[in-house]
């Protein structure tokens, strides 16, 4: 058997070399930052039907026969659209008001209110309204501290015009 | 002065491979695949209330990338952009992905029936000029296949 004694061996390492440009080429052209984004997290249970404060019968919202339905207490928030699909106005229940800033401040009146009740809060909102705009109304609703100290996370929507 | 002639000039690259590899690593550890999923082009809305994405070891996520695309009609229509492709079948892909989710679901709990409450969030990243009636045609779509969480995507207005 040969043996090799006292030869100087070099390695090869262009071809290590290639490889390793190679996988660095792939890793800086593939490589792209993500935005950092956030989130706003929600709890959307499909609506329920509607028993407002002053209306004890149930709503036309439920296609359920209004004997076995008994509805809950619910905040119905609609928000109209201007047809480039920004906010053209938002009521809560029958008072109208003019955009977010009336919103957040009419909601934290009646949150305000320990001894109102409710289960549910239905934002009822125009068909060609942008994400965008209602965002700003969900931002309103999620900024509310219910009377039980929890952040106001539960919301259900439904399309106005009942689409 | 004295001269060195036929010397053979070996240079050591040994350092330098390291370098290279030091660098591999690095853009290894650090590129995220998962970001493949999203539509970075999408134009998110901006809240002001948006906060970082808090999982809380959750991984169980279902991202759809809501875009309005017209359609041969003129027509805006919902297509969710799934690694860049759009797939108009919005009922069908989600009905899909619970079914999926179940399954996963079922692991910890065996006793979670169809139709039942599924403990997927799902990540809604829309594009801001989605009309509500098509955002609406998804969330709809998620709550009958029993999806209840969810999370949409906005920027936060301090970052640029």
């Amino acid at each position: 058997m040969a043996r090799r004694s006292g030869a100087k061996t070099e390695l090869n390492t262009s071809a290590m070399f290639d490889m390793g440009f190679q996988l660095l080429t792939f890793f800086i052209l593939s490589f792209k930052p993500v935005p950092i984004e956030g989130q706003i997290s929600l709890r959307l249970p499909p609506p329920q039907a509607v028993k407002t404060q002053t209306q004890t019968a149930p709503s036309s919202q439920s296609n359920e026969p209004a004997d076995v339905v008994q509805g809950v207490d619910t905040i119905v928030i609609s928000v109209f659209a201007q047809p480039n699909g920004s906010i053209a106005g938002i009521g809560v229940g029958e008072e109208g008001l003019p955009g977010p800033s009336a919103l957040n401040v009419r909601l934290q009146t009646i949150f305000s209110d320990p001894a109102i009740p409710f289960e549910q809060v239905i934002v009822q909102v125009a068909p060609n309204l942008r994400y965008d705009e209602l965002m700003r109304v969900i931002d309103v609703c999620t900024r509310q501290v219910l009377p039980d100290g929890k952040k106001l996370s539960k919301l259900s929507f439904a399309s106005l015009g009942g689409e | 002065m004295a001269r060195r002639e036929s010397a053979e000039a070996n240079l050591d690259m040994t350092p330098f491979l390291g370098l290279v590899y030091l660098l591999i690593g690095f853009f290894m550890v650090i590129t995220n695949f998962k970001a493949a999923a999203l539509d970075l082009n999408m134009k998110l809305p901006v809240v002001g209330s948006a906060r970082p994405v808090e999982t809380g070891g959750q991984q169980s996520l279902l991202i759809l990338n809501i875009r309005p695309i017209e359609n041969a009609q003129g027509e805006k229509e919902v297509a969710l952009t799934t690694y860049g492709a759009p797939r108009f079948d919005v009922e069908n892909y989600i009905a899909g992905e619970a079914q999926a989710s179940l399954l996963t679901a079922r692991r910890d709990n065996p006793d979670l029936q169809a139709g039942d409450e599924l403990p997927t969030t799902v990540v809604i990243r829309a594009d801001q000029t989605t009309p509500f009636r098509l955002l609406d045609r998804v969330i709809r779509a998620c709550q009958e296949n029993g999806f209840r969480n969810f999370a949409l995507k906005a920027r936060d207005p301090n970052e640029k």
